[in-house]
């Protein structure tokens, strides 16, 4: 039991906004102050901030991709911070790809109590939660690439959406996943043959009818039919490319009002022909996000410096290889998915760096509803998630903003809005991009805030004059009541639970997708669901449809 | 250049059209690719099956594998660099120089005429074994055909694959990379890892003699390393896990019998595309498994004291 005393709390979930009162936990859970013993300890947080444990809506922690970019950048692991083992905590290395146990305490180190894991191929979930099982302290949950799976595609081409709903539901079971994940929308299974799928309304490459427009409207009705707790989380086509804005308002207007959440959105807001004239178009992206109020985001910033770039995104990671000369990873999974990697490096005398750079901030500013936007890097494709107090610098800061601004090229200058925007966010927004929203989108219920009955997911920052920073290293963290972190050291080691999701389907449709298992794959089918008894600390959402 | 550019193996069943291996005798070493993966079955994408598909065999010799080649390109020892990087160079339509062909056994049109092929193909794959990884140029040779690969992408859809053997060397391997961020050769002994091969690769530390104890588990160094590693292993305390009498545990100190994973012991095993299938056990075993023995040897050390020093403390002077 413990009573967290004197601190400034910031839980707007709960209305509450920067109010002196305790906060009681017991049990693991978030009390009524009557409720504790009188012999409970007390931390004395006067003068701190108390905010709910962070939430990261948009994360590559585990599994076979960031596995294989581990392999390949050992020049970054070289360089990374090195982790000790100690009586309870395990060796590691943090940088960009930071191994599993490494990758639990920096998010714990951070106040981040909750992870999503965005792209899972079923076939190799195993290995995901084998990774996942090694990530201490914080929860998990993680999503199935769905957007390009040859069961779902060839179901649409047969215009049987309803039998899709129950090969959805029993992959994201078998997957022993949270929710569905859409990369590039026909465009990796193109990518099978070396095409790409760059227009929303055009057939994809092996199919007459499929185009990514109707996989997107489907998979997004499909998701809420299914009554999942977070919508289709999306990664839109045409990723990266200048004058791709026109294709992510466009998939606005192809949800047609279905629920989903826009991963990354940085990454699609741009405007310009080619490199040379890229431009940002986040007023217009933000204007049209604005309007279709279904939607969620994340902002998928980009910081300078080093990252890996991993997507499922193959054609993309082709053309970045074709750009860089550098590395170039690349990983086909049969029938599901594949995934593409590529070291980079976020120049900020690079006008498309400079402009991606800028992209990623003016969405978090133009946004004005931060239960919409949430902080993310797409970590680690545009920077790496411990340096996200950067980005929240810069969020609360705008003479900071534009000092930085007037550093860059001058002609990125003009191409970008930055240095415009006025609005510096408050605490209570911090807390809500980087918490209560990300929470609120992924349906969990009992995270993200401090009313009684949720999780006793807490973060006590140290108040100094230079917020932005505070937010790097905090006072206290504690995580299902026990306390992690203090004073930025790893206290106590617990383990995090997995969520995931058991939707509604036809048990009878396992007889339809065996035949066509042992057809097109390659292992036997009773091998291919995930054994629940694999996972550490299982928690099962049931849905009712 | 530089990385990997490759896939699962379900994707060469239903796609592949052109298959080359290379330095490698699946017919004899992995007996199973060509009928499940790579060669015969029917695929998505290859309805006829073995019709629907080419092969390449390259290799230095004359293997049962080259009876299931269409084209047999047999070279000359130690010239595979040569031979992918003169492959690179036709297919992007540079000159080569015929007498350096001559070197490796092949002519210009022989491979010209692979380059087509390989050009026309709707989808490659490269499967290269360790005639390649392990012969003269070690790495440089990999390198050769990784690279190939990721160029051939500029033409149409290209891939390969190590043809990983040895058990579960592949499972090794990954989860090494998540908990340590390295795949092997990795130095714990600084309190994190570290990683250089031929510093810390266990046949470099054997020949130095850098290890005064060995823990070996899932294989069998007393078979396959060099001399000097070998009696390494007999003169230092080696304990060996291993279901069976091998050349390791005749010269091991302590041999514990454990049971036979995926036999009479549960886990997982990784596939040379790194896909995890879970093993279940037919049998039982008297023995226990490799899994319950390490978790036991590592709660009895978790009783001993630390091996750290005690802080230093202040000497009385009284």
């Amino acid at each position: 039991m413990l009573r967290i005393t004197g601190g400034t709390v910031y839980d707007p979930a709960n209305g509450v906004d920067g109010v002196v009162q305790d906060v009681c936990i017991a049990g693991g859970r978030i009390v009524g102050g009557r409720d504790l013993d009188a012999g409970a300890r007390t931390i004395d947080a006067a003068g701190m901030i108390v905010m709910p444990g962070g939430v990261d809506v948009h994360t590559h922690v585990a599994g076979g991709a960031l596995n294989f970019a581990r392999g390949l950048v050992p020049e970054n692991q070289r360089a990374a911070r090195k982790f000790l083992h100690g009586l309870d905590r395990r060796a590691g290395l943090g940088g960009m790809t930071p191994t599993t146990f490494a990758t639990g305490y920096l998010y714990a180190g951070m106040g981040w109590t909750t992870v999503n894991e965005a792209a899972v191929p079923i076939l190799s979930a195993r290995h995901t939660h084998e990774e996942l099982h090694d990530i201490p302290i914080v929860d998990k949950t993680s999503l199935v690439l769905m957007a390009n799976n040859e069961f779902v595609l060839d179901l649409l081409e047969a215009g049987e959406v309803e039998r899709a709903r129950h090969v959805v539901a029993w992959l994201v079971w078998a997957a022993k996943a949270y929710g569905v994940k859409a990369v590039n929308p026909g465009g990796v299974e193109a990518w099978k043959w070396g095409k790409n799928a760059n227009t929303l309304h055009a057939p994809i490459e092996g199919y007459r009818t499929v185009t990514p427009a109707m996989i997107i409207a489907n998979l997004a009705a499909i998701a809420d039919d299914l009554q999942l707790p977070h919508p289709m989380h999306l990664h839109c086509n045409n990723l990266g490319v200048p004058g791709n804005f026109e294709t992510t308002i466009e998939t606005m207007n192809v949800l047609q009002g279905h629920r989903a959440h826009l991963a990354h959105l940085q990454f699609h807001a741009y405007g310009g022909e080619d490199w040379s004239s890229m431009r940002s178009e986040a007023p217009r992206v933000a204007e049209a996000f604005k309007a279709n109020r279904n939607l969620t985001a994340d902002a998928g910033a980009v910081l300078f410096g080093d990252a890996v770039t991993i997507t499922a995104d193959g054609p993309w990671q082709h053309l970045l290889y074709q750009l860089t000369g550098r590395k170039w990873g690349n990983l086909d999974v049969e029938n599901e998915t594949g995934c593409g990697i590529v070291p980079y490096v976020y120049k900020d005398r690079n006008l498309v760096n400079a402009v991606q750079w800028a992209v990623g901030l003016e969405l978090l500013l133009l946004i004005d509803d931060p239960w919409r936007i949430f902080l993310t890097t797409d970590h680690p494709n545009g920077g790496c998630f411990w340096r996200y107090p950067e980005i929240i610098h810069m969020l609360m800061n705008a003479e900071f903003r534009r000092e930085q601004v007037r550093r860059l090229p001058e002609k990125a200058q003009q191409r970008m809005v930055l240095a415009d925007l006025d609005r510096e966010y408050t605490l209570s927004e911090i807390a809500v991009i980087t918490a209560a929203g990300p929470a609120r989108s992924l349906g969990l219920t009992r995270k993200g805030q401090l009313g009684i009955g949720a999780d006793a997911d807490v973060t006590i920052y140290p108040v100094k004059p230079d917020h932005g920073f505070l937010f790097s290293y905090p006072r206290y963290v504690i995580k299902g009541g026990a306390i992690v972190v203090e004073e930025g050291d790893v206290r106590e080691v617990v383990d995090g639970r997995e969520l995931i999701v058991r939707p509604a389907y036809d048990v009878a449709i396992e007889d339809y997708i065996r035949p066509l298992f042992e057809k097109f794959y390659t292992m036997s089918f009773a091998n291919y669901p995930v054994e629940i008894e694999r996972l550490r600390n299982p928690e099962v959402v049931t849905p009712q449809p | 250049m530089g990385g990997k550019i490759t896939c699962t193996l379900g994707e060469v069943k239903n796609r592949a059209d052109f298959i080359m291996y290379w330095g490698g005798n699946p017919a004899e070493c992995h007996p199973r690719h060509f009928s499940k993966y790579s060669l015969t079955p029917k695929g998505k994408f290859v309805p006829e099956g073995r019709k629907g598909r080419t092969m390449v065999l390259v290799d230095i010799r004359e293997t049962p594998s080259a009876k299931a080649a269409d084209i047999f390109l047999q070279i000359r020892p130690g010239t595979d660099f040569e031979v992918a990087t003169a492959l690179r160079a036709l297919a992007k339509g540079q000159r080569v120089d015929a007498g350096r062909i001559a070197e490796t056994g092949l002519t210009i049109e022989r491979l010209q005429d692979i380059v087509d092929r390989m050009k026309r193909a709707r989808f490659g794959v490269i499967f290269f074994g360790m005639g390649v990884s392990m012969t003269r140029g070690k790495h440089m040779n990999s390198g050769a055909i990784l690279t190939l690969t990721a160029e051939m992408n500029a033409f149409t859809k290209f891939v390969c694959m190590p043809m990983r053997g040895h058990g579960n060397v592949t499972g090794a391997d990954v989860v090494l990379r998540w908990t340590t961020g390295y795949p092997f050769g990795v130095d714990l002994s600084r309190g994190y890892p570290r990683f250089n091969p031929g510093e810390f690769s266990t046949v470099d530390l054997l020949v130095r003699g850098d290890n005064d104890a060995a823990l070996v588990l899932g294989a069998d160094p007393g078979a396959t390393m060099p001399q000097p590693g070998i009696d390494h292993l007999a003169r230092i305390p080696t304990i060996v896990l291993d279901p069976k009498v091998t050349h390791t545990s005749r010269l091991a100190r302590v041999h514990i019998t454990t049971a036979v994973t995926g036999i009479s012991a549960r886990g997982t095993a990784y596939r040379m595309d790194e896909i995890p299938l879970p093993l279940r056990p037919a049998l039982d075993s008297p023995y226990p498994s490799d899994e319950e023995v390490i978790r036991r040897i590592r709660l009895a050390v978790a009783k001993k004291p630390a091996w750290t020093p005690a802080p230093l403390r202040a000497t009385s002077v009284a």
